[in-house]
């Protein structure tokens, strides 16, 4: 039962970064918009057969 | 006429020659030039998964005014810059509102077009807030370019200028949403060692894991009670200081009092602890603000996006001379010239031309108000017609459209009503816990057993703990919200779902809110051996460029191989052009010397060398569910009235097709007024309107619709708002209304009767600490998941 001593803190410390994470996340705006966040994802895959193609231009 | 529907719009096709695009694999139907132009941009950019991934079709666009576009480079002037555009690290910065966007894939679309222009090094689009970021190199790239840009691929956008209001209202709200996120996070932990310590009570937990648990909560729930929380002790703190009590006076005293609580027992290694209530309680609370707030914040940052309406630039006339400055440097008693197409840019009287005008933005009524000298104009309304020299009354705060945006703000700062009576309950609600609480306290300790008392008057506090009553009309008032943004209504007032239930009565306008507000060609006749497609197309030629909603009408019947030279307008009149060597007229029968043919209709007249050639009758037709809701209405046992300003002929028509029995035409807005308050006088009235002549009366229903398309000011003083003009959306509105006030009077009956019952064993010392606590987290849990059967409405 001792280990809970070393594994709570463990757990403590996971939380923490998680947090920093969401904080981060919040800060960095991605919350502002969810509808477009949740869509992107369908788009992405499309747009790396488009960027060869198109954005290969890479600017200074 | 129609045979199949443009992909870009998905508005039906009536072209005789087709427009198509190659999209996918296929060559796609469009309607006109103006969706062609932009949909073969958006294949030319690569960009077709937009069409593949949308949920909306796009706006319809205008065959693009060649004016319009002129326009931007107007906001490369450093001057007018200067207030948008910021620098930094050599990149400039600016945020535009964008028109247009009906969903996430527009987004998309216009972020990729844009990251696709050398120098341009970072473009968010927000859905939501129909807003894009723009970071750009200055030296490779104008803002003209990135408009125009925008432009191409069928989005209008101009730039935005954040006011210091709404920046910290954003500010706000992502604090807020940083509490609620963490105030989650540490409920989860303190959720998971509360079931531990739960369990101990029952099996034999040794004292020193107790403990040990007792401390990883008293850590976890710390930062709740010290910054999630904090909303609600300033809230209590100036309800205090200005001598009154809210609910969040018992909300913060019961978190305090059971924190401090808990860490007392936690020190000392006795008692209870309610390091997980505290926490769960101040999560569920916070949600509760964070939706309210978000759907408040959704109202004010539409209504700041009207000040795009305002043109940046001007040109201003000295001694005769015109010369653009930015519309900022305007002075009263300037002189500025408006050219047709052109938005005013300040409130002013006209001193010279006649023009139409379009006041839609004001008054919702397509149709232009002749504008004559001495005439007030506007700001931001569009000049049609001919040039106007004005001379400017207003700047700044004072114009119209400052005033209704102050409207608005004002409206959507205010509190709900629903919010008001929860709180004036809470008021008593808190003082009487308070005294009871002190009171026990005094007894158990005077009286009965002093080393008791401390104890039993926090089992009071918790047990009795406003936390079900807090919850019970936010909770509910927030999933009818989400309910109803899902399905397209925007609710302005909360207390929309007192009042909708008592309506009986529903009163429509008739341009506009039963019908499109839309002209539409609904027959020809023809007096000359031209074949109908051909008088068409002469009518869409005449009409290319004019921005009258007539012309509107034609446009789908726009050739390309037909061009009409030497277009003259005629104010009020028509439109002449030469075609082929003949000179046409379109426009009223006196314009085109002829007599009316048929005085039941709108008539508009084709003239060719002064001969009679076709009528056009043009009709605003029905909304597609008009029928359906007007049947639905009934069946329910509303009472329904046509109220319209139009003449009596066209509003008998509509009233008949619909079914509707009293009708109520050629009305002034002070009529209306009258007309309705004879009605609340017997009934409660929802009133539906989109202009500014049905501002006051939509002011004075008990519950007033806008239609989404309406103008600024009615969308400002109505209750409910229509997106996407569906009017059925009403029926569902007041089912769902209907439905929230039922779960509202549950959750108060439940939160009241559980804190009633338990109040008396609390203070006779017969509710154990943890039972209460118990107590308390599930009678907010039955009040929250009670709540949440309304998402599961089927509708």
């Amino acid at each position: 039962m001792s280990i809970i001593y070393v594994l709570i803190p463990i757990a403590m410390l996971f939380v923490l970064i998680a947090v920093g994470v969401f904080f981060w996340a919040v800060r960095s705006e991605q919350f502002d918009d969810l509808d477009r966040q949740s869509l992107s994802i369908l788009f992405d895959e499309d747009t790396k057969q488009v960027k060869p193609a198109e954005e290969q231009d890479p600017q200074p | 006429m129609a045979i199949s529907q443009c992909f870009h719009c998905a508005e039906p096709i009536a072209a005789v020659d087709s427009f198509s695009t190659f999209i996918d694999g296929e060559h796609r139907p469009m309607c006109c030039p103006g969706c062609q132009a932009v949909a073969q941009a958006i294949v030319d950019a690569g960009l077709t998964s937009y069409y593949r991934y949308r949920s909306e079709p796009a706006s319809r666009q205008q065959a693009l005014v060649p004016e319009a576009l002129k326009g931007f480079s107007a906001y490369d002037l450093p001057e007018v810059q200067q207030d948008f555009v910021h620098s930094q690290n050599g990149l400039e910065e600016v945020t535009l509102t964008v028109d247009g966007i009906s969903c996430a894939a527009c987004a998309w679309l216009i972020e990729h077009k844009l990251k696709q222009m050398p120098g341009v090094k970072q473009a968010m689009v927000n859905s939501t807030t129909q807003r894009a970021l723009i970071k750009w190199l200055p030296d490779q790239l104008k803002l003209s370019n990135i408009l125009n840009e925008i432009n191409r691929i069928g989005y209008h956008a101009a730039p935005f200028q954040l006011d210091s209001e709404e920046l910290a209202s954003s500010r706000n709200s992502r604090r807020f949403l940083l509490r609620l996120g963490l105030a989650g996070f540490a409920t989860m932990q303190v959720m998971m060692f509360a079931l531990a310590l739960y369990a101990g009570y029952f099996t034999d937990l040794e004292t020193e894991f107790r403990d040990y648990f007792r401390w990883v909560s008293l850590i976890f729930a710390a930062p709740v009670v010290f910054y999630s929380a904090q909303p609600f002790y300033f809230s209590a703190l100036r309800a205090l200081l200005s001598g009154r009590l809210n609910m969040d006076v018992s909300v913060s005293i019961a978190i305090c009092g059971a924190y401090i609580a808990s860490c007392v027992a936690t020190i000392q290694g006795t008692g209870e602890v309610y390091f997980e209530s505290v926490s769960m309680f101040t999560f569920f609370l916070l949600l509760g603000r964070y939706f309210e707030q978000s759907a408040r914040r959704k109202a004010s940052v539409s209504a700041s996006n009207l000040h795009k309406l305002v043109p940046l630039t001007a040109v201003r006339l000295t001694n005769g001379t015109p010369e653009e400055i930015p519309a900022k440097r305007l002075v009263l008693n300037d002189i500025i010239l408006v050219k047709p197409g052109e938005a005013i840019a300040a409130d002013g009287k006209v001193i010279s031309g006649v023009s139409g005008v379009n006041e839609a933005m004001l008054t919702g009524e397509q149709h232009p108000v002749l504008k004559r000298p001495a005439e007030q104009v506007y700001a931001g309304t569009i000049n049609l017609e001919q040039p106007l020299e004005i001379q400017v009354s207003a700047l700044g705060q004072d114009q119209l459209v400052a005033e209704i945006m102050r409207l608005q703000e004002f409206a959507a700062n205010s509190r709900p009503a629903i919010a008001i009576l929860a709180d004036k309950l809470a008021r008593y609600f808190s003082a009487t816990i308070l005294t009871i609480a002190t009171i026990t306290f005094l007894i158990w300790h005077y009286f009965i057993s002093p080393e008791d008392a401390f104890w039993i008057t926090l089992s009071v506090l918790v047990a009795t703990c406003p936390c079900a009553l807090a919850l019970a009309t936010p909770t509910a008032v927030t999933c009818a919200t989400g309910l109803f943004t899902r399905l397209g209504i925007i609710s302005r007032t909360p207390g929309v779902f007192e009042k909708l239930p008592q309506i009986d009565t529903v009163l429509f306008d008739k341009t506009g809110t039963l019908t499109n507000g839309n002209v539409t060609i609904d027959g020809i006749r023809l007096f000359d051996e031209y074949t109908e497609a051909e008088v068409l197309e002469f009518a869409a030629a005449l009409e290319y460029g004019s921005l009258h909603p007539i012309a509107k009408a034609f446009s789908p019947y726009l050739s390309s191989s037909l061009k009409a030279n030497a277009i003259r307008h005629f104010v009020g009149e028509g439109i002449e052009g030469v075609i082929e060597q003949k000179v046409f007229r379109i426009g009223n029968a006196a314009f085109c010397n002829c007599s009316p043919v048929d005085a039941k209709r709108q008539w508009i007249y084709l003239s060719c060398d002064g001969k009679l050639i076709a009528a056009y009758a043009l009709e605003d037709k029905l909304r597609a569910d008009a029928k359906q809701t007007v049947d639905e209405l009934k069946r329910e046992g509303f009472g329904l009235a046509i109220a319209s300003g139009d003449n009596s002929r066209h509003v008998l028509e509509v009233a008949e097709s619909l079914g509707i029995e009293k009708v109520h035409a050629n009305l002034k807005p002070a009529d209306k007024l009258a007309l309705i308050s004879e009605l609340q006088a017997h009934h409660k009235v929802a009133m539906f309107g989109d202009g500014i002549n049905d501002a006051p009366v939509l002011a004075a229903a008990h519950v007033s619709v806008a239609m989404g398309s309406g103008t600024a000011l009615a969308k400002n003083n109505a209750d409910l708002i229509l997106l996407g003009d569906h009017l059925h959306r009403f029926t569902q509105a007041v089912a769902i209304a209907k439905r929230t006030r039922r779960i509202i009077r549950q959750n108060l009956a439940w939160a009241l009767g559980y804190n009633l019952l338990v109040l008396p064993l609390a203070v006779t010392g017969h509710v154990v600490p943890y039972v209460a606590a118990i107590g308390m987290s599930a009678s907010s849990l039955i009040v929250v998941s009670n709540s949440l059967r309304l998402l599961r409405t089927k509708l």
